[in-house]
């Protein structure tokens, strides 16, 4: 059974609908990314769940209970603000005891459920101190085990690591993965920062404009986007604008871009109408040396020369820009291997890509 | 593609740079150390010019002629100090005085509070416009209030001249207290209460909870400046008094003007030390306050 249902589910503030139509079911223990633009609806949604928003069609339900226009504190739904929203009058013990007192915990078993909550989260010790006296990392920890404390029905964080610098991210994301799944909370997650959305949900839902574009698990949002709206918010991409499609041959047809380029790719969906966009991930892009025989030529494949126009080493990646004939720039992501060492802006260079890589809308 | 824009304008601007470094400034530093020394020099005057008053009352209350003869005193003593003690008209206004602030702090204090939060509850537009009508006894001159109080009060027969008293002053310290609670509820995040509703508290549960507790330094801000008001207001306590009941300031201000001896400077070196201890008083039990809660509002 799910234990989130939302049902056409339609808020509007004056004449500005923030959302429309959104359905969506969640399994037990299952963790859901909402991932979209700001403006997309995502926010809205997510106070309608938590009953801080009542919404003006559809119904919401937890549990299979109707809760669409209960107050916030009739529903047990656990939430990790983005600023933590930690008591800061109160210590860490009183800040996780907070929402256990006003549930109906019995007092007796209080004392021995904050110190294992603590535990969970790591931080066994630190009852006395104050919000103010622990780091960005420890706060969010400890509003992390005020959300869980009350054993909530489901769990709502709203961009729950974009406070965090960029290291404690990484590290904290992972610790965050294995808590919620060792208690099992099914789990929402509010967020405009693709890399949390990918990394944290076992499902990613795509919102724009007050609607839901696309549901996947990460690796499919990422690979085959439903639209050119998915593919130009998830992940990097360079674009090509088709302005005539030319001869297919085994299933791959050739586009003539606005630069006056060909790129051979899969043939166009049905009702196909002459216009379309062509979008091919930086990763695909292979660079070799221009001088090389054209190995790769056929049906499949797309190979073309151009001016590298920057270098930019980022780590394990290096970002290449390169300038094909007719000013098209694309952008080529390598792994920082040693035979991409020798690449210098104003190199000639041959580019490389599949026409299976190649995603047409 | 952007980066390449990037490496292009930080050329762009390191060659603006250097055609703007290409004139020097001679006089460029010079004219920095000169208003530095002007401005330090306006703090020193500005800063004797609020400390004189107070030295001078000091030193003239521990003057030891009988009579107010020119600054500074010749011969020290505390003869003062002893003629305030027995002075019966200046410790009868003194009794008023701290009854009546103490009266006025209390209620102002808790209209105040209340009113301010009921003040945030409401839209912006409406916020503005209640704001400023309870703010307005702060632009008003006292005298006014005093003026327009006298006339309502003539209305009624025989009304106690505390209580009128009392009223005054609430008019007068109310725009502080319903201020510094706006202040202190400003600073308290929307996510805190939505994060204790969420916890599973109702609203009421929520406002002793949380608000209450973080609005607290904010309220008794407030309330010090009612305080201090009440105790130093002359304009409206002058409309509302009569010969009975009156408070130290008038008191003051009547003596000053019938006898001319420095009772009033002692009175008032007094009224100084009962105020910097009310305010460390204060400060500890504040102060304490802010060492757990640091700031007690936000987080960061």
């Amino acid at each position: 059974m799910n234990v989130l249902e939302l049902k056409d589910v339609t808020k509007k503030y004056g004449s500005f609908t923030a959302v429309e139509n959104v359905s969506l079911e969640l399994e037990p223990g299952k963790v859901l990314s909402l991932l979209g633009p700001s403006g997309c609806g995502k926010t809205t949604t997510l106070r309608i769940i938590a009953g801080f928003a009542v919404p003006d069609g559809g119904t919401v339900q937890i549990a299979g209970e109707d809760v669409g226009q209960l107050k916030p504190y009739e529903r047990n739904v656990g939430l990790l603000f983005q600023d933590y929203a930690l008591f800061p009058h109160m210590t860490v013990a009183q800040n996780v005891a907070y929402g256990m007192r006003y549930r109906g915990a019995p007092a007796a078993a209080i004392p021995s459920r904050i110190k294992q909550m603590l535990s969970l989260v790591q931080l066994g010790g630190m009852e006395a101190r104050y919000p103010n006296q622990l780091s960005g990392g420890q706060q969010q920890r400890v509003a992390l085990a005020r959300a869980l404390a009350t054993d909530p029905k489901v769990v709502l964080l709203d961009e729950p690591l974009s406070a965090l610098d960029a290291k404690l991210r990484l590290e904290l994301r992972i610790e965050l993965k294995e808590i919620l799944r060792s208690v099992g909370a099914t789990t929402i997650v509010v967020t405009h920062d693709q890399e949390e959305a990918l990394s944290l949900g076992d499902e990613v839902v795509i919102m724009h404009a007050g609607g839901i574009v696309q549901r996947g698990a990460p690796t499919q949002i990422y690979q085959s986007p439903a639209n050119k709206f998915v593919a130009e918010f998830v992940g990097r991409s360079n674009w090509f604008q088709v302005i005539r499609s030319g001869q297919s041959v085994a299933g791959f047809t050739s586009y003539i871009t606005s630069d006056g380029v060909e790129i051979r790719a899969k043939s166009p969906p049905s009702g196909y109408n002459g216009g379309s966009d062509l979008c091919v991930r930086p990763e695909h892009i292979e660079l070799i040396d221009s001088a090389a025989p054209e190995a790769l030529r056929g049906a499949e494949h797309n190979s073309m020369t151009g001016v590298v126009l920057d270098v930019a080493s980022l780590g394990p990646d290096v970002h290449v820009v390169v300038e094909l004939p007719g000013k098209a720039r694309v952008l080529a992501i390598r792994k920082n291997a040693g035979r991409i060492q020798g690449l210098a802006p104003g190199q000639c260079v041959r580019a490389v890509f599949s026409a299976a890589d190649v995603l047409v809308f | 593609m952007l980066s390449t824009k990037e490496r292009l304008n930080a050329e762009v601007t390191v060659r603006t740079k250097a055609l703007v470094s290409a004139k020097p400034i001679l006089s460029k530093r010079r004219v920095d150390s000169l208003l530095t020394v002007a401005v330090t020099a306006i703090i020193a005057v500005t800063a004797l010019f609020l400390l004189f008053p107070v030295v001078v009352t000091v030193l003239m209350a521990f003057d030891a002629r009988d009579y107010i003869g020119p600054f500074p005193p010749t011969e020290l003593s505390t003869r003062w100090f002893g003629k305030l003690l027995e002075d019966t008209y200046i410790w009868a206004g003194f009794k008023t005085s701290l009854l009546l602030a103490a009266a006025t702090t209390a209620a102002a204090a808790a209209i105040g509070a209340l009113a301010a939060l009921a003040i945030s509850w409401m839209s912006p537009r409406w916020r503005d416009f209640v704001t400023t009508m309870f703010l307005s006894p702060l632009v008003l001159p006292g005298v006014i209030i005093g003026f327009g109080l006298l006339m309502f009060f003539a209305a009624f027969n025989q009304v106690p001249v505390f209580l009128k008293l009392f009223a005054g002053h609430l008019i007068i310290t109310l725009p502080f207290t319903i201020r510094m609670t706006l202040v202190g509820l400003a600073g308290i995040s929307q996510t805190l209460r939505e994060a204790a509703l969420s916890l599973g508290a109702n609203e009421r549960q929520v406002f002793f909870t949380i608000t209450l507790p973080l609005a607290k330094n904010g309220i008794a801000a407030g309330a010090i400046f009612a305080f201090a008001t009440s105790m130093d207001d002359v304009a409206v306590s002058l409309f509302m008094s009569d010969f009975q009941t009156y408070t130290l300031p008038l008191a003051l201000t009547t003596l000053i003007k019938s006898s001319f001896d420095l009772t009033i400077a002692a009175a008032a070196v007094a009224l100084m030390g009962l105020t910097i201890v009310l305010l460390i008083v204060l400060d500890r039990v504040l102060g304490l306050e802010r060492a757990m809660g640091h700031g007690t509002n936000r987080i960061r």
